[in-house]
């Protein structure tokens, strides 16, 4: 077996991709359905960039082919990037080759005859760690891994006619409004949750956000029960994952779900009144009280710090 | 009539999950539930099978403890209950769930429909949804937000990270849900006794032409530890709640934050 081929729709998430696949030593293919981002792609790390020119725009639609070819070219490892499409595409294909796959890789090293990955599980409770030795599919999430630009190196591009799967059309995008929120890339995050009682209250979070130029967030059951804030407000699973410098929490009990998704944060500060809710284990600085009074006390302080 | 069936999976609560001194996990005391977005995906078969006449069945691939699952997954509205029974469910991997999935779908046949979540609360590993769809060789919409079935075709809106795309695909088909696409109401006291008396039928990993062999993991597992955030875990003991707050500034000072 040989060869570590990679994908991602998303053009960042490809190059990481082969600056990690670069490391195995083992001969990397960079798969495209776009000449130009094969153009973009050569100096990450690849030797190859195959560029599959098929009848759909949707990569999914690409799930059988890549698998016909990936056991045709005796691949080691199928690296895709974990965005909607990509895991669509991944699990396909690892279904189609009945190979083990490994959804969002925390980690992935390259060891003498094997791969050893590791994946949260339980809402990030726990951590698997598993062996690789035969042709398996790792999805890997972004902001994992860097792309790192490698002059010296420049991969071949060569391209293949395919057939895509016909049988599901795009009839029409639109993009997201986002309603002013990009919490993935905030540097402070003020959250609320199942704590706060009513929904005007949300002004306390409001006030503490504008004195520290953060952005609000929120618990699954703040948007997705009670509607509070849209859904694209809501950290954790299935949710946002957010990586600022500050998260501070009022009335978020820590449930598993939701800390998966404030892991990355630098510090975390909680405030509820539950000296036993589980946020406590997961942040920096805890303060037990009633947020109806804590907050505006911090929103204060901070205003004259 | 054809079937549209609700895959969901029996998982440990991760509420009850507990770690030992040495990080590893114990699951032995924690209860059993219906993963949490699979009751969307049991939501949406009943919805639907309301609008074309046709008839949501649930299916699960679960050891013996998955047994108790069926009466709960019938109150949620569907007519029949579908179990494959077997201990070999306990370890399986994505691999090994949407092979024995697919086969039973297979089996049961006459589907238009197959419904799943994006993932299950346990692995979240998001495999099964499409992983059945490439063992049946149907197309699958994931990260559904809502659906429409107009014939022979269903309409799909689906949530991608920058945009919401609406695709037209050919049944049967399986459709991976978001939890977002709808809100599964509790079964109320009338449902619970009604699904008590719905038909249930179990079946075994060698009525589906499979064996232990054929599930085995494709992977070598490693470990299955506590993952440990590093945090201070410090709790402001200040006695009022304007010195609590005085420390937290103060700390926040000293981390540079502010």
């Amino acid at each position: 077996m040989s060869g570590i081929y990679v994908y991602s729709d998303n053009f960042g998430l490809s190059a990481a991709l082969l600056s990690l696949a670069a490391q195995s030593g083992e001969e990397v293919c960079a798969i495209t359905l776009d000449q130009d981002q094969a153009d973009e792609l050569v100096n990450y790390g690849a030797d190859r960039l195959l560029v599959l020119k098929g009848d759909s725009p949707r990569p999914e639609s690409y799930a059988k082919v890549i698998a016909e070819l990936l056991k045709k070219e005796n691949a080691e490892l199928f690296l895709v990037g974990s965005t909607a499409r990509g895991r669509e595409l991944a699990a396909k294909t690892a279904g189609y080759l009945d190979c083990g796959m490994v959804s969002d890789a925390a980690s992935l090293v390259f060891e003498v005859g094997k791969i050893v990955t590791t994946r949260l599980m339980y809402g990030g409770s726990v951590v698997q760690t598993e062996i690789i030795n035969s042709l398996t599919v790792v999805t890997v999430p972004v902001g994992k891994f860097e792309a790192a630009k490698n002059e010296s190196k420049k991969g071949v591009i060569s391209s293949l006619e395919v057939k895509a799967d016909q049988r599901v059309n795009i009839i029409e995008t639109s993009p997201i409004k986002k309603e002013g929120i990009d919490l993935a890339a905030a540097d402070k995050v003020v959250c609320i949750g199942m704590g706060l009682d009513k929904p005007e209250d949300i002004q306390i979070a409001q006030d503490l956000a504008q004195v520290l130029g953060a952005e609000i967030g929120c618990t699954r059951g703040i948007a997705e029960e009670r509607h509070w804030l849209p859904v694209q407000s809501y950290i954790g699973i299935s949710g946002a994952n957010v990586k600022p410098s500050l998260y501070i929490s009022m009335g978020v009990s820590g449930q598993v779900q939701h800390v998966v998704g404030i892991r990355d944060s630098r510090i975390i500060a909680a405030v509820d009144s539950n000296d036993k809710a589980p946020i406590f284990k997961a942040a920096d600085y805890g303060i037990v009280g009633d947020l109806y009074e804590i907050i505006p006390l911090l929103t204060e302080a901070l205003r004259n710090a | 009539m054809a079937k549209i069936i609700a895959c969901y999976k029996w998982v440990a609560d991760e509420a009850d999950l507990r770690i030992n001194a040495d990080m590893s996990v114990d699951l032995s005391k924690a209860k059993g539930k219906i993963s949490d977005y699979d009751k969307n995906a049991i939501e949406a078969a009943v919805q639907v099978a309301k609008g074309t006449g046709d008839t949501a069945v649930t299916l699960t691939f679960g050891s013996g403890k998955a047994k108790q699952s069926l009466k709960d997954a019938l109150s949620r509205g569907p007519a029949e209950g579908f179990w494959i029974n077997s201990g070999s469910a306990e370890k399986a991997d994505g691999a090994a769930s949407s092979k024995v999935l697919a086969a039973a779908i297979k089996e049961m046949g006459d589907y238009k429909l197959i419904l799943c979540a994006e993932g299950a609360s346990d692995t979240f590993a998001r495999q099964v949804g499409p992983g059945i769809a490439a063992r049946l060789d149907i197309p699958c919409v994931s990260s559904a937000t809502g659906f429409e079935v107009n014939g022979n075709t269903v309409t799909v809106s689906r949530k991608l990270e920058d945009c919401v795309e609406v695709v037209a695909a050919d049944l049967p088909v399986v459709v991976c849900v978001l939890p977002e696409i709808n809100q599964p109401p509790i079964p109320g006291l009338k449902a619970v006794l009604d699904a008590g008396k719905k038909p249930t039928r179990e079946l075994r990993l060698e009525d589906l032409g499979l064996s232990e062999t054929d599930l085995a993991a494709k992977t070598e597992l490693q470990g299955f530890e506590a993952y440990v955030m590093n945090r201070k875990n410090v709790i402001l003991s200040g006695d009022s709640a304007a010195d609590k707050v005085k420390e937290l500034v103060a700390n926040l000072k000293k981390e540079g934050i502010i």
